[in-house]
């Protein structure tokens, strides 16, 4: 199965866009009569924002349970980079450059903020095997080096002052931030943040957009799943709408923003 | 000062100075007797402490890789005329063995059904322990187990392991051998890893860990070390019964994690020594010591669910700032 083989309805068909980091075609998934998911293909542009949207239980969040490998689809096809994911389990992903976080935050929440962070280094660790028994030199550099790491990426979401304190004692926003740095951790080619601004202030939105627009500079493809229309228009690319597990639509903000069957799912039919 | 108080080598030598010296307070036998079970219950419970506070599998079947390594060790010297030490690597690989294969089967489980998992694995290694006569002799009972041979190094006077402070040493060297090399992993990058796992196993995978292979590790890491335990255990009773691995040695081990702290290394170790010995020191009180003891461990568990290392932890928390207070006093 080639990349071309994969005809994703919405993408842009100009080959100036660059190319495709991660492809869907097909996606089905069910869980015993509720089909969630059906029949979703996307393709995600390599340096681009990514948007999800669609009303609750859209399945916007079983498609990324799918894409991080958390689910196995029941049909479909899923490449990343030139790699068949099918089949491939969520740990092993995360090798390939996959990261995300949690809608429901899932941080190890008796750890302190510095070590959450640490743990996702788990990938990264280049150091032989005796080293984990008797900790010599490169022990010491591999421990240093995943600390002082750890401690910029703190800087990155605005938390290096919390580094210390327990990571289930920070702010609602606070735990979001820090999901977003313990993914990064382990060195995302494409991060996968589901519903990133539920729960935080204006303020905290303004923060969390700005980053991701720097992460975007830097060179790592950004899917966001949310229901934040504002947010989604600000940041995103390119934005697939679903709606009761189906695609609705297929395109730039202003093209999500014109098309009539989005504003109906969302708005209702009679509105206008 | 508090460099040094800080400093693992300082503590080291401590505890090394400490064994060196408990045979010589310690002179009678009973006690001596009593300081090897410490010995041995401090490598049961660290050993379930890696399972259980670090990668955070509940573990109910101590007991039986406990048994597994006594009977393979003991076995192999009794009917194939083994050395020991041959024997005793063989009892620790079986035991290990044991629990990865455990492990792998209760892989999909956790919580209470892990619990449960190993506990009828421990029933179910009791009752082959018992009802396996022609191997094990069943009830009966293995009898004139040798202890350790002697050791002889060169320009150094013969250890004979017939004399209880020398099995001591032994033993103990070999706990805190096994304490040296659990705590040099989990303070490793594997101590973060099986964490993660204890903490959240959806998102330790989120993170590219491995959880089912990491538990894996964990109970192999875990039961050798009690495999060890066990092969001490019987060269140094002489004597083999099935009922001294009942599945009730499990939750003794379990209450030795829980009351010493688990999550820490050395909580289980005080834990281990201080159920070890206060049963002992209420042999006074009768059949009353049960009851005191059972109060015991509740009351932890209810007022202390850190343990023994919660507890120091704020009573030196609280001396710092009544001594703080002081000094800013007049």
């Amino acid at each position: 199965m080639t990349a071309a083989a994969l005809v994703v309805p919405g993408e842009p068909q100009s080959s100036s866009e660059g190319a495709v980091l991660f492809r869907a075609q097909g996606l089905h998934k069910s869980f015993g009569g509720v089909r969630a998911v059906r029949d979703i293909s996307l393709a995600i542009p390599m340096g681009s924002v990514f948007a999800i949207i669609g009303p609750n239980g859209a399945g916007k969040s079983t498609l990324l349970n799918l894409m991080s490998g958390i689910y196995q689809p029941d049909a479909g096809k899923m490449l990343f980079g030139e790699v068949d994911m099918i089949g491939v389990p969520a740990h092993r992903r995360v090798r390939h450059g996959l990261a995300r976080t949690f809608q429901k935050i899932r941080l190890f929440k008796q750890l302190s903020v510095l070590d959450n962070v640490v743990a996702g280094f788990h990938t990264h660790h280049a150091i032989s095997a005796w080293q984990y028994i008797l900790h010599g030199a490169a022990f010491r550099r591999d421990h240093a080096r995943c600390r002082n790491e750890a401690a910029s990426l703190l800087a990155f979401v605005g938390l290096e002052k919390r580094a210390q304190v327990l990571a289930g004692s920070l702010s609602y926003g606070e735990q979001r931030m820090l999901e977003i740095a313990r993914a990064l951790a382990t060195g995302p080619r494409l991060l996968m943040v589901d519903e990133p601004a539920a729960g935080l202030n204006a303020a905290e939105v303004d923060t969390l957009l700005d980053r991701i627009g720097v992460l975007r500079q830097r060179g790592v493809t950004v899917v966001v799943v949310e229901h934040n229309m504002d947010l989604v228009m600000k940041v995103a690319d390119r934005i697939l709408v679903m709606d009761y597990g189906q695609y609705l639509f297929a395109g730039s903000p202003a093209e999500v923003q014109a098309n009539p069957a989005v504003i109906a799912a969302y708005l209702g039919v009679d509105f206008q | 000062m508090r460099a040094v108080l800080n400093s693992r080598l300082f503590w080291f030598i401590v505890t090394a100075i400490a064994i060196g010296l408990m045979p010589m307070i310690f002179t009678d036998s009973y006690w001596q007797t009593n300081l090897i079970v410490c010995a041995i219950n401090v490598m049961l419970a660290v050993g379930l402490d890696f399972i259980l506070g670090y990668a955070g599998q509940l573990n109910l079947g101590q007991s039986a890789f406990y048994g597994i390594g006594a009977y393979v060790s003991t076995l192999l010297i009794m009917k194939l005329g083994m050395p020991f030490w041959i024997a005793f690597g063989c009892g620790v690989l079986l035991s290990g063995i044991a629990g990865m294969l455990l492990s792998l089967f209760a892989v999909r489980l956790r919580g209470h059904y892990l619990a449960i998992a190993s506990l009828g694995f421990a029933v179910i290694t009791y009752q082959i322990l018992l009802n396996w006569i022609s191997l094990t002799q069943g009830p009966l009972g293995i009898y004139a187990i040798p202890p350790p041979p002697a050791l002889q190094l060169p320009g150094l006077p013969i250890v004979d392991f017939k004399n209880l402070a020398n099995l001591f040493y032994l033993t103990a060297g070999f706990a805190f051998l096994a304490y040296l090399l659990l705590d040099q992993l989990v303070r490793s990058p594997i101590g973060e890893t099986l964490t993660a796992i204890r903490e959240d196993e959806v998102s330790a995978a989120s993170l590219g860990i491995n959880c089912q292979a990491w538990k894996v590790f964990a109970f192999a890491v875990g039961s050798s070390v009690a495999g060890a335990a066990g092969c001490f255990y019987a060269s140094f009773v002489g004597t083999l019964v099935p009922d001294a691995f009942f599945i009730t040695e499990s939750f003794t081990i379990l209450a030795m994690v829980i009351v010493g702290g688990m999550g820490t290394l050395i909580g289980p170790v005080w834990g281990a020594i201080l159920l070890t010995v206060l049963p002992e020191l209420l042999r006074g009180v009768g059949d009353m010591r049960l009851i005191i003891y059972g109060v015991a461990v509740t009351l932890v568990v209810l007022f202390m669910p850190g343990g023994m290392v919660q507890a120091a932890r704020y009573t030196t928390a609280h001396f710092r700032r009544l001594l703080a207070s002081r000094g800013a006093g007049p």
